[in-house]
């Protein structure tokens, strides 16, 4: 998108709802959110400086009701330290009307993001749930594939993306739902996907749930998950998964004429709540690339408040296997100063053996202030130690001031 | 026919398990916006809903906002989405770290990503793909001295830029197609092997799904190697 273009979106962006909250005498709530970055570019070793003005403006009660509301949503951004023009994204810009027609309908018409089994993306278009459909509920969905790379937008003319579901929802505890979308690229079919996806909880402490995402071009499971999850008593879940994945590609992609292997996970996690104060969390998963080549990845971690305001965060991962080896530990801290900030600090050390490929260890060491200044106005800063493979100290940050109005 | 078979025997389960539907209707949760996890529990317990948000949420909750009509948007704005999926900040959180470019990054990206995100990416491959295009891999690795990935299925051969590409590079590639796409996204050096003519690279259904590919790339990805097709 050229930058004259770039001007009226951003224009109409901000003027557009500023005169229906005037108009309607709607609700206006804007949230500003102006970002100062330094961070180093490994790749080329210049230290760069950004700026970055995040602006999210929601306009709501247009109706009596409350049902129909604006939301917007987009970012400015300039690196300041070489001369690289303006750069921008538009994330959100969607009219959303909720429980339209007595509850019947939810439209979000603009730019909206859209998430189904079968597909998702960000979409200029429309979606529309019609959600009392007899016993079912229905989904239309169907617009312009919004891409970004690089801070910018990166679609062209003819990046579509069209689909739609059947659900269920009326049975208690139950979803069902099936879904079909199509991708396409440059006026093409790139993708044409068919997803289901259900949970259901037959017995009060057993949750069944999963999905399928089957690739209609390749005839082939692109994804399938099946789970369990058993919760003995409150304070205790335990869940078994298993998952297999084959890796499919857009039609006009040279790689989706090549054979693949599926990959396959079965996962086994718990999840403990001792008390208040303390939670427990441990898993392991078995990965199996085919070909007999296998990696087990093991992870534990805990989080405890030892005193009112104080909250330790800690996981250690492990993993050994096919394409390489890893051990992580991460800690976390923070502390609740007088209820109006939090100071945290963090490290994370990280133990690692790529296959006939790079050996070693990263550190990394943070710190960090999200001060809330008045009800209206808080700043956030962080700023990072990185010891690499390729550096001995990389230093970034953030600074961020944060309004609404 | 297999694909119609799938859809078909869905729809029909889908349609039985309609026959016995009860009338139940989804609850609003708006008003519990404010609400503390912990304190979900107060109405959920032992009600047939899991209790959620926990240590693998960040994991999990892909599932969750994946259904239609879901209560995710009675306590979180898209935004909440689009931070972490397409790279947006209006509610920076002092947790996460930035990547290279400045891009504002999810938990999972440990330290020295750069390094160990070829050891992690292995742990389901489809996940990178959720957040990033394949292009993204190319922006960087299109840039990046390749002679230092030492790749295990093609080692250079002393200082020149002969390969050695040994047995293990169709094993690898089979098991992680998406890498050889990060270094090689038109696959010109797979093609001077794998052209018409020499070892054929095609999936054993590939009789059944060609003509489908022929039509819709129109043709353009099967020229890359045959001269009819």
């Amino acid at each position: 998108m050229g930058v004259k273009v770039w001007r009226w979106v951003f224009t109409l962006f901000l003027m557009l709802p500023v005169f229906l909250a005037n108009a309607w005498g709607a609700e206006l709530k804007v949230t500003s959110s102006t970002h100062y970055l330094w961070y180093q570019d490994i790749l080329t070793s210049d230290n760069e400086r950004d700026i970055a003005e995040y602006l999210r403006i929601n306009v709501t009660k247009l109706d009596k009701e409350g049902k129909v509301n604006i939301y917007a949503y987009g970012r400015a951004s300039k690196q300041i330290s070489s001369s690289e023009d303006y750069q921008g994204r538009l994330y959100y810009f969607y009219l959303d009307y909720r429980d339209a027609l007595n509850g019947f309908l939810d439209l979000r018409a603009g730019r909206t993001y859209v998430n189904a089994a079968a597909i998702s993306g960000l979409i200029d278009g429309a979606y529309v749930d019609l959600k009392k459909v007899g016993p079912v509920g229905v989904t239309l969905f169907g617009g312009r594939d919004v891409r970004f790379q690089e801070k910018k937008e990166i679609s062209v003319r003819g990046d579509a993306i069209t689909g739609g579901s059947v659900y269920l929802d009326t049975l208690l505890n139950t979803h069902l739902e099936v879904s079909y979308a199509r991708k396409y690229n440059d006026t093409n079919t790139a993708r044409e996907n068919v997803g289901f996806d259900f949970t259901t909880t037959p017995l009060s402490r057993v949750n069944l749930y999963g999905y399928v995402k089957y690739d209609l071009i390749a005839e082939a499971t692109n994804e399938l998950l099946l789970g369990m999850k058993f919760n003995p008593f409150q304070s205790l879940i335990v869940r078994g998964e298993y998952y297999e994945s084959y890796p499919t590609f857009d039609t006009d992609s040279i790689y989706s004429i090549f054979a693949v292997n599926q990959y396959k996970e079965k996962s086994i996690k718990a999840e403990y709540v001792l008390n208040e104060r303390c939670q427990l969390s441990a898993g392991y998963a078995r990965e199996e690339f085919n070909d007999g080549a296998t990696a087990d990845l093991y992870e534990v971690g805990f989080t405890v408040k030892p005193i009112q305001d104080l909250q330790l965060d800690v996981s250690y991962e492990a993993r050994n296997g096919y394409a390489g080896q890893l051990k992580g530990i991460r800690g976390r801290a923070a502390y609740r100063l007088l209820n109006k900030a939090t100071i945290m600090a963090g490290a994370d050390y990280d133990d690692f053996r790529r296959e006939d490929s790079r050996n070693g260890y990263a550190k990394k060491y943070w710190g960090g202030l999200d001060w809330e200044i008045t009800k209206n106005i808080s700043t956030v800063v962080r700023v990072e130690d990185n010891m690499t493979y390729n550096y001995d100290h990389s230093y970034q940050g953030l600074f961020a001031l944060n309004l609404k109005f | 026919m297999r694909n119609r078979v799938i859809t078909v025997a869905l729809l029909g389960g889908m349609a039985c398990l309609l026959v016995f539907s009860l009338s139940f209707a989804r609850m609003d949760h708006r008003e519990f916006k404010k609400s503390k996890p912990a304190e979900c529990l107060e109405c959920h317990k032992a009600s047939g809903v899991m209790p959620n948000h926990g240590p693998f949420f960040l994991k999990d909750h892909r599932l969750l906002a994946k259904r239609a009509n879901n209560n995710c948007y009675d306590c979180h704005e898209q935004s909440y989405c689009i931070d972490c999926h397409k790279g947006g900040g209006v509610e920076p959180d002092v947790k996460k770290s930035t990547s290279r470019t400045g891009e504002y990054m999810p938990t999972t990206h440990r330290s020295d990503f750069i390094s160990v995100h070829s050891v992690k990416a292995m742990d389901n491959p489809q996940n990178c793909y959720r957040c990033h295009q394949a292009s993204f891999c190319q922006d960087c690795h299109s840039k990046a001295n390749r002679g230092m990935m030492r790749i295990k299925s093609h080692q250079r051969t002393g200082n020149t830029q002969i390969f050695q590409w040994n047995a293990d590079h169709a094993a690898e590639a089979r098991r992680s197609l998406q890498t050889c796409e990060a270094c090689h996204p038109e696959a010109d050096v797979c093609i001077q092997c794998h052209s018409s003519g020499k070892v054929n690279p095609h999936p054993r259904n590939w009789r059944d799904i060609k003509d489908k590919y022929r039509s819709e790339s129109g043709g353009r990805t099967c020229k890359k190697c045959h001269i009819t097709y």
